[in-house]
């Protein structure tokens, strides 16, 4: 259980987030959704532990803030790509925390290859992760969350760079993670993937949650519209499945 | 030295380093060295060599062996720790400042150093010689600070950090060129030291020159596995349990000061931080910072064969190595430049 509460994050002078309370359960997808800068990022990289913040943010208990027992992985939404680093190298990266740093297990070595099979690098391991189309590179970078087996997986944005066919092979992929009981907490612009795949949704506005709770109650509050200022329309297919579609022309009111 | 493959295994990969290739990096350095004290206007034999290095019975006597011990066996260590030095702190500056073009030289630091050391030497009579990698260290890594926070405030493109170190390097030779036309009355010191030469190697100078660059490098070496971290985002680095920050200070604060008592040893010698960790990488397809002890191996025999070739081509003349190490170096850097332009597009 994550628990937050009362979490402020100012850069200088300016609020990022402010007064957050929520819980978030383990073994979970949690999907933060909102405009951009509503503070989603931020919220990831406070949850990591990397960014100094006031109140508090507890991973079972442990403040997150600087813990490096905790094995959190983090997906970027831009990652640096290493000029000239080849996939396997980049992939078994992730096992540096486990191995201790510049060693590998030939167990490690044995996984890395299974989780290449297993997000459909396998045969890319010598090409250069420069190389990688946008899809691919995503996949290499869940496949080094994987390796990591981490407890917590922070994905910013995975699937904004990729068409369709990709974003849906990308989620997936995310989701043989939860299959691992790892708990996942992403940021996506799509709120029909939200639902789809997350089982609670945030909304977030201007460093605040608007609301939050399973993805079926917050799909059908009035509030999500409010806070995309009701330029969206929740709509049921026959399945069952909510779809939200952007709203071409101001609503009158 | 072929590419890694897997062995056979399809359910395993191959690892990520083969320290085999250290193993033959270090014998290769051996060898290169004992060429290098044996050829010369006086060819001495490889065997006579080895018997006096390792004080067996029958080794040389007289002239020769005050040739080998005094003269050419400074030099070819002295060549063998600026080597090292320089390419490891270029491939250490690749890393941190995640660009495959950053060297020594580039960066400024040289240029820094260059600046320091010639404020050593023109200070007013009291002897700073043995000071200078002091010097030469405050001036290098002001210069690389003054690129790296020119570059990191005023622009987004990462080659502006070398346009930025090209323009401080320059702005640090024109300050150390006008020291040196005010204190005329130092001009040889400081003009000869410029030039980047061994000739100078005698015991002092390899002494306090290897206690220098071998904190640094040990530094370097300690911290080096770790260093892969730094090629990704800085959360990243941080969820596989590095602090990226203070490593990025360790590293460039001990490869600054490699690079600064390299310049104080043996003035200004270019592209060695650039040649070497290419071809390390190039040979190996691997750019993990494992590979930093063969890139400081293989830097030194660069350098030591460099200097057999300064003292031994228009022999009994000697060629500033600089001469020798941009020949080989500049066609190569330009090599490297179109290669990253087809890797990052």
């Amino acid at each position: 259980m994550i628990n937050i509460s009362d979490l402020t994050v100012r850069v200088g002078q300016r609020s990022i987030l402010s007064d957050i309370n929520i819980e978030i359960e383990d073994g979970k997808w949690t999907c933060l959704v909102g405009p951009n800068g509503a503070g989603k990022t931020t919220l990831l990289k406070s949850l990591l532990g990397s960014m100094p913040y006031s109140g508090s943010i507890t991973d079972s208990g442990v403040e997150v803030f600087r813990n490096h027992d905790r094995n959190v992985a983090f997906v970027p939404q831009h990652p640096q790509i290493p000029i000239g680093m080849s996939v396997s190298e980049y992939v078994m990266l992730g096992r540096s925390k486990r191995d201790g740093w510049g060693n590998e297990s030939n167990q490690s070595r044995k996984l890395v290859a299974d989780i290449l099979k297993l997000t459909g690098l396998f045969g890319m391991q010598s090409q250069f992760v420069s190389l990688l189309s946008g899809g691919e590179m995503q996949r290499a970078l869940i496949a080094r969350a994987l390796v990591q087996e981490p407890t917590l997986i922070l994905l910013d944005e995975p699937t904004s760079a990729l068409d369709l066919h990709h974003q849906i092979a990308v989620l997936n992929n995310i989701e043989l993670l939860k299959e691992r009981g790892v708990t996942i907490i992403s940021t996506m612009h799509d709120i029909t993937l939200a639902a789809m795949y997350a089982e609670k949704i945030v909304v977030m506005q201007e460093g605040k949650v608007l609301l939050h709770g399973t993805s079926d109650f917050v799909i059908h509050s009035p509030e999500l519209k409010s806070a995309f200022e009701n330029r969206i329309n929740v709509y049921t297919l026959d399945s069952g499945r909510p779809v939200i579609v952007a709203n071409k022309d101001l609503p009158n009111n | 030295m072929k590419k890694l493959k897997s062995k056979g295994d399809e359910n395993v990969l191959a690892p990520i380093w083969n320290w085999k290739i250290t193993a033959f990096s270090a014998a290769l350095l051996f060898i290169v060295g004992i060429l290098a004290i044996s050829f010369g206007p006086v060819s001495l034999g490889f065997q006579d060599i080895l018997r006096t290095l390792f004080g067996l019975p029958g080794g040389l006597t007289g002239q020769d062996r005050t040739l080998l011990l005094d003269l050419r066996l400074p030099r070819a260590l002295l060549a063998a720790l600026v080597g090292a030095a320089l390419a490891t702190s270029g491939a250490v500056y690749q890393t941190v400042f995640r660009n495959p073009l950053a060297d020594p030289y580039l960066l400024g630091a040289a240029a820094g150093a260059g600046l320091g050391a010639t404020i050593a030497l023109t200070s007013a009579g009291a002897d700073l010689r043995s000071l200078l990698p002091v010097f030469a260290f405050f001036g290098a890594i002001s210069a690389v600070l003054v690129s790296f926070f020119i570059s990191g405030k005023f622009f987004a493109e990462p080659n502006s950090l070398l346009l930025s170190g090209i323009a401080v390097g320059s702005f640090a030779t024109a300050v150390q060129t006008y020291l040196q036309q005010r204190n005329s009355a130092s001009l040889r010191p400081v003009y000869s030291w410029i030039l980047g030469e061994l000739t100078v190697a005698n015991w002092e100078v390899v002494t306090w020159s290897s206690i220098y660059i071998l904190i640094a490098l040990i530094i370097l070496f300690t911290v080096s596995k770790q260093l892969d971290g730094l090629m990704l985002t800085d959360e990243e680095a941080y969820s596989l349990g590095i602090n990226p920050n203070k490593l990025r200070v360790i590293a460039v604060v001990a490869a600054t000061l490699a690079t600064a008592t390299a310049v104080s040893a043996s003035g200004l010698i270019g592209f060695v931080g650039i040649v070497v960790p290419h071809l390390v990488r190039g040979i190996t397809h691997r750019v993990t910072n494992r590979g930093l002890l063969t890139i400081a191996l293989v830097g030194a025999s660069f350098l030591v064969l460099a200097d057999l070739g300064a003292r031994t081509l228009l022999s009994p003349a000697e060629l500033p190595i600089g001469v020798i190490t941009a020949f080989v170096g500049a066609p190569f850097f330009l090599v490297v430049l179109r290669k990253k332009r087809l890797v990052s597009q």
